[in-house]
């Protein structure tokens, strides 16, 4: 370990940070943008032009916000929580590939690649980061002595622990195809085909509870306005207040880096475009723009569920996630580990048995929630 | 000074205050967030000896899992604080001396601990921490496959032992 | 060597736990089908056992998985043992209404059951702790069973606290010896252990406090008085019997295996706790009033009794041990399940709930009398073998003093044996009309009685093949 070394760290690192939070102001914006072209709105469109100056002014809006702290709130954690909650979110993409070592660069005489650490058991730190973020929320809800902010983070508490362990066996699942816990092996194994591809339901599932675990629509019950006045942040204004929202959004950008890196390929061009020129292979630097294009395209999915599903009610949440997400994604790991055994061992196309597998155990999942609501209903008539 | 000895007294000293404070904090989500970064601090540990997988699933099972089940359960019963005074007061100069015959046999066994032929296995690096990870499964499904059933069949018994103890029986339909 | 065979029981056990789980629903729906799940377990329990004893013996002792787990006859023995107590615990919990209604109570029994075999024949560190709690679990749960009953639930919740502190300083002692010597396997520890004689003294302390615990020796006896009093009195039967075997099955091996460089050290230590184990528990019994706690007592100084065989440390001594461990189990688990239907009869413990039992049921007093004798260690009963022989291997290895010791507390336990019997036998109901008070006896329960009480008897009085199973047994630890 040199100086150059922790200085490469320390520049990428803030450079990534940077971006991050310039996608926030941006994310919001194209939410808002987004959200509004679905419900027949125009939205902001005032400052700048087409409005692209709005989040620069929400944000000097909020940092010149009154900061006030309620009386008897615990006042080291009331300031901590938002930091808390916002450092996972920065973090948490540090092991993700943005370009093949083919695209890395020279700068001073350093190579420089397209990842801030190469870990090689990436999607464990994943899998570990993800699952103390819950810890900002949860003491933020504590804190300010609010008995509504503390629900909020009490749901948020236990809706992140059921929902992470179909998170984790998603994890596996994509560990088992691609043969590594390495994001830069788990890009390059894709070459071939998606993994969202050979494990569709693995990444509906993924999907879901991550949806869950940054606590996005549908699952947005730990800042449910109509149930507990905006839940957990209820009693936070000005900076803090924008650092919670930051991380919410952060998180957002966050998660959909990881699942295009876990399903989608991640600087990988699409299967088909392989040996064209438009590959990797062929043109390295294609690699950041193939990241964030599939980066656009799950936010776009995030902002469509908020602004067509209503929210789950909270039973349904818990019991979703440990009787229908949490054997079903058992049962994935299940069948991907002997698709992949018999590929290997048998015949190459066996693989192929693990998406259709899958999806018979998505369908029998999904039938078997049907009957539930079913009965549910006649035992109510 | 070595970076990674200075690192590790760091941590150490950060281990030995967490812990410290857990026992000492009067409040009892202070003393869980206490005990949480205890934890984090022996994931680093593990980092330093060169075992990230162990490192990683101490996070996220101790700090991410366990932990934050303790922090749910202490909110919801609301029971943050911790009474004043002892309820046996003899206990704690009893618990002095145990701790400080430990800490001594500790000590003399740290300064013997030159005599020990036994050679311990090499800390890894970094570098060939994925090979590392295939040892360890390796091991877990060669040698220590037995014990690692018993857990599994443990935790199914320890699982149906909380739900016996914790469901409301269902009256018996006649 | 065959893989399956070392863990030929546990594998059937684990079958015979999952079989109970499937037909659980089956069998939710229809009460009169319930006595099925009863029958069932000590069926499976017993075919167990029966294919075990066939198939599975051990020749030569072998450490197998990795050195996780020793197959060699003492652990076998044990094993067979622990199988027979669950079978017969099983009946009387078919006796119990709140337990005979639940899958589940069978459930946490054959898991207990298992968690006990594999602690009889675990070598190694990890698989001992993981055996030592897939024992214990399924125990604290059963204790605490009954949940409207609160003497149930605190007995449940002192047990768990116990056991866990217990638990976590036998871990602390594991630890500091994995610490220091690199290995985990109880026989490599053994090279290490030689000379490091400080290291052997605190690992000693402290795994010798752990599993103090769990055969509920002197200073660590606290919880087994209240926890048999709450529990309820199948489970406390099993808790004080196989339980405390298993405890003990552990003790001699570690013992043997890991610390004979040390042994003088020990040896001392542990007469001292005999004799303190032994005292305190027939004095305070004295001053009983209640049954279930009487037996606590009188099973905490058997605990000393048993101890006195493993300071000996000869073969005879280890071979006395195993064969007060079986007589044990077959006398106390007698006592319990008497026990249990008289308290299911007459709602109560006190010994004033027995005035006149012999003229109730004549044949259950006389189970009782045989089960009572037994453990004060009268010939022609099988606890007086048992005891001669853990004096005479104390005499035989030079501790004449505790053997004296351990005559003296027999003869302090005969007292209070006989105070109940005097109830049973002398004492009249009031309005001395015991025809109209029969004590019914139900048809599962009768058999496990019938089937202890003549073990009782055969074991007494034909011992020498069962001595001869226990001396090979001993034999394969050296």
């Amino acid at each position: 370990m040199t100086l150059a070394n922790v200085i490469e760290w320390l520049v990428k690192g803030l450079v990534w940070v940077l971006i991050l939070l310039g996608g926030f102001a941006y994310l919001t914006y194209y939410e808002r943008r987004a959200l509004a072209r679905i419900q027949v709105r125009v939205g902001p469109n005032r400052a700048g032009p087409w409005g692209l100056l709005q989040p620069i002014a929400d944000a000097i809006k909020l940092i010149f916000k009154e900061e006030f702290m309620p009386a008897r709130a615990d006042k080291l954690l009331f300031t901590l929580a938002p930091i808390i909650t916002l450092t996972p979110a920065l973090v948490i993409t540090a092991v993700v590939p943005f370009g093949p070592e083919s695209a890395s660069f020279q700068l001073f005489g350093r190579t420089i690649t397209w990842y801030i650490a190469d870990l090689n058991v990436g999607v464990l730190y994943i899998m570990s980061i993800a699952s103390i973020a819950v810890y900002g929320i949860v003491l933020a809800g504590w804190s300010s002595n609010n008995k509504y902010a503390t629900l909020g983070g009490l749901r948020s508490t236990a809706q992140m622990l059921s929902y992470e362990l179909a998170l984790g066996l998603s994890f596996i699942a994509v560990i088992v195809l691609a043969n590594s816990t390495r994001l830069l092996d788990i890009v390059e194994a894709q070459k071939g085909m998606w993994f969202a591809v050979l494990q569709p339901v693995g990444f509906v599932i993924f999907l879901i509870a991550t949806l869950a675990e940054v606590n996005r629509a549908p699952f947005d019950m730990p800042e449910a306005e109509q149930e507990l006045a905006a839940g957990y942040h209820s009693e936070y204004g000005g900076m803090k207040f924008a650092l919670l929202f930051m991380a919410e959004y952060d998180k957002m950008i966050a998660i959909c880096t990881i699942a295009a890196s876990l399903f989608l390929g991640g600087y990988r061009e699409p299967w088909f475009l392989r040996d064209t020129v438009l590959g990797v292979d062929q043109t390295p630097w294609l690699g950041p723009l193939y990241v964030f294009i599939k980066v656009f395209i799950l936010l776009f999915g995030m902002i469509w569920v908020r602004a067509t599903w209503p929210r789950i009610r909270y039973d349904r949440l818990m019991a979703f996630g440990w009787k229908i997400l949490l054997p079903l994604s058992l049962a994935l790991v299940f069948l991907t580990s002997i698709g992949m055994l018999l590929a290997e061992q048998v015949n190459p196309l066996y693989q192929w048995g693990i998406p259709l597998a899958s999806l018979a155990a998505g369908f029998i999942a999904i039938l078997g929630m049907y009957q539930t609501l079913r009965r549910k209903e006649y035992a109510r008539a | 000074m070595d970076f990674t000895l200075l690192l590790f007294f760091l941590l150490a000293a950060t281990a030995v205050a967490t812990a410290l404070g857990l026992l000492l904090s009067r409040n009892a989500v202070y003393a869980a967030l206490f005990l949480v970064l205890n934890f984090a601090t022996v994931a680093v540990f593990y980092l330093l000896l060169g075992a990230p997988f162990v490192a990683m699933t101490q996070v996220t099972v101790y700090a991410g899992a366990i932990m934050v089940l303790f922090l749910f359960v202490i909110m919801l019963l609301g029971a943050e604080k911790l009474p004043k005074g002892e309820a046996l007061p003899w206990q704690r100069p009893l618990a002095i001396g145990a701790a400080v015959i430990l800490f001594a046999e500790a000590v003399y066994l740290l300064v013997q601990r030159v005599r020990l032929t036994a050679a311990l296995p090499d800390p890894g690096t970094w570098e060939n921490s994925m090979e590392s990870l295939r040892q360890m499964a390796g091991m877990l499904f060669t040698d220590y496959l037995l014990p690692f059933e018993v857990t599994s069949l443990l935790l199914l018994v320890a699982m149906i032992g909380a739900i016996v103890l914790t469901k409301g029986e269902r009256a018996v339909r006649s | 060597m065959n893989f399956v065979l070392p863990i030929f029981p546990e594998i059937l056990l684990l079958a015979l736990g999952v079989l109970i789980l499937i037909l659980d629903p089956f069998v939710k729906r229809d009460e009169a089908r319930r006595p099925f799940l009863g029958w069932f377990t000590a069926a499976g329990l017993l075919v167990a056992l029966t294919l075990s004893l066939l198939l599975a013996r051990p020749a030569e002792p072998a450490l197998v998985y990795g050195g996780m787990i020793r197959f060699d006859g003492l652990g076998f023995l044990f094993k067979m043992f622990f199988l027979f107590a669950a079978a017969v615990t099983a009946l009387f919990f078919m006796d119990e209404e709140k337990l005979a209604r639940r899958a589940e109570a069978y459930l946490l029994l054959v898991a207990a059951t298992l968690g006990m075999s594999l602690m009889a024949s675990a070598a190694d560190l990890v698989m001992l702790y993981l055996s030592i709690e897939t024992a214990s679990i399924p125990l604290y749960v059963l204790a605490g069973f009954m949940k409207e009953d609160d003497k149930s639930i605190e007995a449940g919740f002192k047990y768990m606290l116990f056991g866990a502190m217990a638990s976590a300083v036998l871990l602390y002692g594991f630890s500091l010896a994995y610490g220091f010597t690199g290995e985990t396997g109880l026989y490599a520890l053994a090279l290490h252990f030689g000379d490091f004689n400080l290291l052997a003294a605190g690992v000693t302390f402290l795994v010798l406090a752990g599993l103090a615990f769990k055969v509920s020796a002197f200073p660590f006896h606290f919880w087994a008085p209240d926890v048999y009093q709450g529990a309820p009195t199948p489970v406390a039967g099993f808790l004080s019997t196989a339980s405390k075997a298993a405890g003990f099955a552990v003790l001699m091996r570690l013992f043997t295996a890991v610390f004979p460089a040390v042994n003088a050290d020990w040896s001392l230590i542990l007469a001292i706790l005999a004799t303190l184990t032994m005292t305190v528990g027939n004095l305070i019994a004295l001053a009983q009033k209640n049954v279930k706690r009487l037996l606590a007592y009188s099973s905490i100084s058997h605990a000393g009794y048993a101890l006195i065989g493993v300071v000996a440390f000869s073969q005879l001594g280890m071979t006395s041990v195993a064969f007060y461990l079986i007589a044990y189990v077959l006398t106390n688990l007698l006592a319990f399940g008497v026990v249990a239907i008289v308290g299911r009869v007459t709602g109560s413990d006190e010994f004033s709930a027995y005035n006149g039992l012999s003229r109730r049921n004549a044949p259950l007093a006389l189970a009782m009398l045989v089960a009572f004798l037994s453990l004060a260690g009268m010939p022609p009963f099988v606890g007086f073998i048992a005891k001669f022989y853990v004096f005479l291997a104390a005499v035989n290895s030079n501790w004449v003093w505790l053997a004296f010791v351990g005559v003296l507390n027999s003869i302090v336990g005969l007292y209070y044996y006989l105070n109940v019997l005097k109830y049973v036998y002398l004492f009249r109901m009031e309005g001395e009309d015991e025809e109209k008070h029969p004590v019914p006896v139900s048809r599962p329960v009768a058999a496990a009685v019938v089937v202890l009480a003549v073990g009782i008897l055969l074991l007494g009085t034909l011992f020498g093949p069962w001595f001869g199973f226990a001396e090979q047994a001993a034999a394969t630890l050296f």
